[in-house]
């Protein structure tokens, strides 16, 4: 597996843990009000540090691979997959922008925008997976 | 997914002294997996990609790649 398909799965698993640990507990309103920054702080700097460590360990495991720059098919594979997380992105863009319709206050729409951003880059690092396995 | 644009890399490798992958790889200038994803046809390579493969082994384009036109429409 090259260097940058375990950078990829790395960044999609801590994502899918961000987004149960920050987005679950927020949604379904078990975290309000003056909690819910805390919260976020918490999250966020763990998610952080859970990338810097395990992208240290990889690279420090394989520091060729981690220092060379992406070849032609690591380059392809990176636009390919921004592509198509671009699409999920607009599209939870404007849905969030719908909700306005709906009565949503901006806090809501903000949230949602920010879900948006987070399953767009969850997309992105699974479609880097998928070309790496399948072929691109 | 397979590529339409077939090649005789893997045998060539193993008739220069079964140089390896990253061998190749370092002389072209691409990943290990890169050229794993080439020899399986999971990747077509540049044409720039394509000629220093068949520098490296110091044959004619056609002799490393082939066109396969069923697959290719």
């Amino acid at each position: 597996m090259s260097f940058r398909e375990k950078s990829a799965w790395i960044s999609a698993v801590l994502i899918s843990l961000f987004l149960l640990s920050y987005f679950v507990p927020t949604l379904g309103g078990h975290v309000s009000g003056a909690q819910r920054l805390h919260h976020f702080l918490l999250v966020v700097l763990t998610f952080a540090t859970l990338e810097i460590v395990l992208h240290a360990v990889i690279a420090i495991r394989s520091p060729r691979d981690a220092r060379a720059p992406k070849d032609e098919r690591e380059r392809l594979i990176a636009l390919k997959a921004a592509r198509i997380s671009y699409y999920v992105l607009m599209v939870g863009a404007l849905s969030s922008i719908f909700t306005i319709h709906l009565g949503a206050g901006a806090a809501r729409i903000v949230g949602h925008m920010f879900l948006s951003v987070v399953v767009a880059e969850l997309v992105r690092f699974v479609s880097i997976i998928v070309f790496h396995r399948r072929g691109v | 997914m397979s590529c339409a644009v077939l090649n005789r890399i893997k045998e060539l490798r193993f008739d220069r002294d079964e140089m390896t992958q990253q061998d190749l790889a370092d002389r072209i200038g691409v990943t290990r997996q890169t050229v794993n994803a080439i020899e399986l046809g999971k990747y077509s390579p540049s044409l720039e990609v394509a000629f220093r493969i068949a520098a490296v082994f110091g044959v004619p384009l056609e002799q490393v790649f082939q066109f396969d036109e069923k697959k290719g429409g």
